[in-house]
């Protein structure tokens, strides 16, 4: 009966995907050589994860982008990338999913001097993976 | 006939054409809920393929079956699953869709006259947010809206005409879709991070022409779907947003041609076309044109 119920399961599981323009991979945003270091933290993990590395919130030509140094984190589902105001995710930015990429560009209308914190969060179930704690450079 | 489809068109030819499709919502093909079926008939197997056009470029193949047990000849149960594949930019996505498991309730018919009531609800197997190489992707591409949904609603059969409204309201929401327009390189599709869908109600009037042969039968019909309301998703700043324009009127013309191919099997087309939309459809549900084909038997 267990095996049955395995199929059935696994049957409705089943899904496939093919990449197209729009996810293929695009051109990696990178850090210009010019570019001074604002903030930096070293990561931190909640429990039961494993996490190295730092990060780093760079400023160049009117723009701040964060940039993951060293990093490596325990697998997990939709993990995103989040500038935190704490160091819980209550009121934070965005930026996007955490990919192969290490740098995250943040939108010019946040003030990044109010976000003390990087966050890495597992949005679809709610879990708080990674934090780094930012100070001034 | 004709001159009512030639006025609604031309009353309406300046909008541009969607529809509001059928791959999630259920409610588009709500009619398939209400009991047309002969005393005679216990079960009904039903399978069928639907290929519509939605926003941009995206194509959609969204098969489906369906069992149907007539527990008496008031009242029966229809169980659906559906799967949908999407096509476009983002590339290809195929998941299963949702599982509707709906109850049928036919009254005592009087002259000219039989009432029938459906109470269903519509399970999603995802959470609407698959991706596609780690890019999380708009509701567009996903084959479920992740809501478990409420649907009821009543049918009235008078001659040649059926008349049809219902509701279906989202009561547990399980969307944990991802999508930023900010991040995906493209402004197709609106974001919808966290979506939270409000309810729809719908109208639909069907007139059934039976040919001579009785073999054939035409229903032409008009649906209008109303969307009761608002979405919303959670913007990059944290802040759950409105989405202007979501809510509103979808007005589709739509045919089928139901042939009779023996006493127990039947094979139905339907052509579906939209004349009126909302201003804004994030939901991924609108389609420009949908084309089905199903095959039935009964036992």
């Amino acid at each position: 009966m267990r095996t049955l119920v395995l199929i059935v399961c696994s049957f409705l599981l089943f899904g496939c995907s093919e990449e197209g323009f729009l996810t293929s991979g695009r051109l990696a945003e990178n850090i210009a050589p010019d570019a001074s270091l604002q903030y930096s933290g070293n990561f931190v993990p909640t429990a039961g994860i494993s996490v190295a590395g730092a990060a780093q919130i760079y400023f160049s030509e009117g723009s701040y982008k964060v940039q993951l140094t060293g990093f490596s984190i325990s697998n997990g589902p939709d993990l995103k990338v989040y500038l935190s105001k704490s160091d819980v995710p209550n009121n934070f930015v965005n930026l996007g999913n955490l990919s192969s990429q290490t740098v995250y560009e943040i939108p010019n209308s946040v003030a990044v001097a109010d976000y003390g914190y990087v966050l890495i969060h597992c949005q679809q179930y709610n879990h708080l993976f990674a934090v780094a704690a930012l100070t001034q450079n | 006939m004709k001159k009512l489809v030639l006025v609604a068109f031309l009353f309406f030819g300046s909008k541009t054409l969607f529809a509001q499709g059928c791959s999630d919502a259920g409610i588009c093909s709500i009619d398939k809920g209400f009991d047309r079926e002969t005393d005679s008939v216990r079960q009904v197997i039903e399978t069928a393929v639907v290929y519509s056009l939605g926003e941009a470029d995206v194509k959609y193949v969204s098969p489906y079956v369906a069992y149907t047990k007539h527990f008496s000849s008031k009242f029966s149960f229809t169980a659906r699953v559906t799967y949908s594949t999407a096509t476009g930019s983002f590339g290809t996505r195929s998941q299963f869709g949702d599982a509707f498991l709906i109850g049928n309730y036919r009254f005592k018919p009087t002259k000219q006259k039989q009432w029938s009531a459906m109470l269903g609800f519509k399970f999603p197997f995802t959470a609407s947010n698959l991706k596609i190489n780690g890019y999380s992707l708009p509701l567009d591409y996903q084959s479920s809206l992740g809501t478990i949904d409420v649907l009821a609603g009543t049918a009235l059969k008078t001659g040649n005409f059926d008349w049809q409204v219902a509701v279906q309201i989202p009561v547990v929401n399980l969307n944990r879709n991802s999508y930023f327009s900010e991040y995906s390189g493209t402004n197709d599709f609106p974001s919808t991070n966290l979506f939270e869908r409000k309810p729809d109600a719908l109208f639909r009037a069907t007139y059934s022409w039976q040919l001579p042969s009785r073999k054939l039968t035409l229903r032409p019909n008009v649906l209008f779907i109303y969307h009761l309301g608002e979405d919303t998703y959670e913007n990059i700043f944290s802040k759950r947003e409105s989405i202007a324009g979501s809510d509103g009127l979808t007005v589709n013309l739509n045919a089928v041609a139901n042939y009779r191919l023996t006493r127990n099997q039947q094979f139905e087309v339907s052509v579906a076309a939209p004349v009126v939309v909302r201003e804004v459809r994030p939901d991924g549900l609108t389609r420009s044109f949908v084309l089905g084909v199903s095959y039935q038997v009964s036992f």
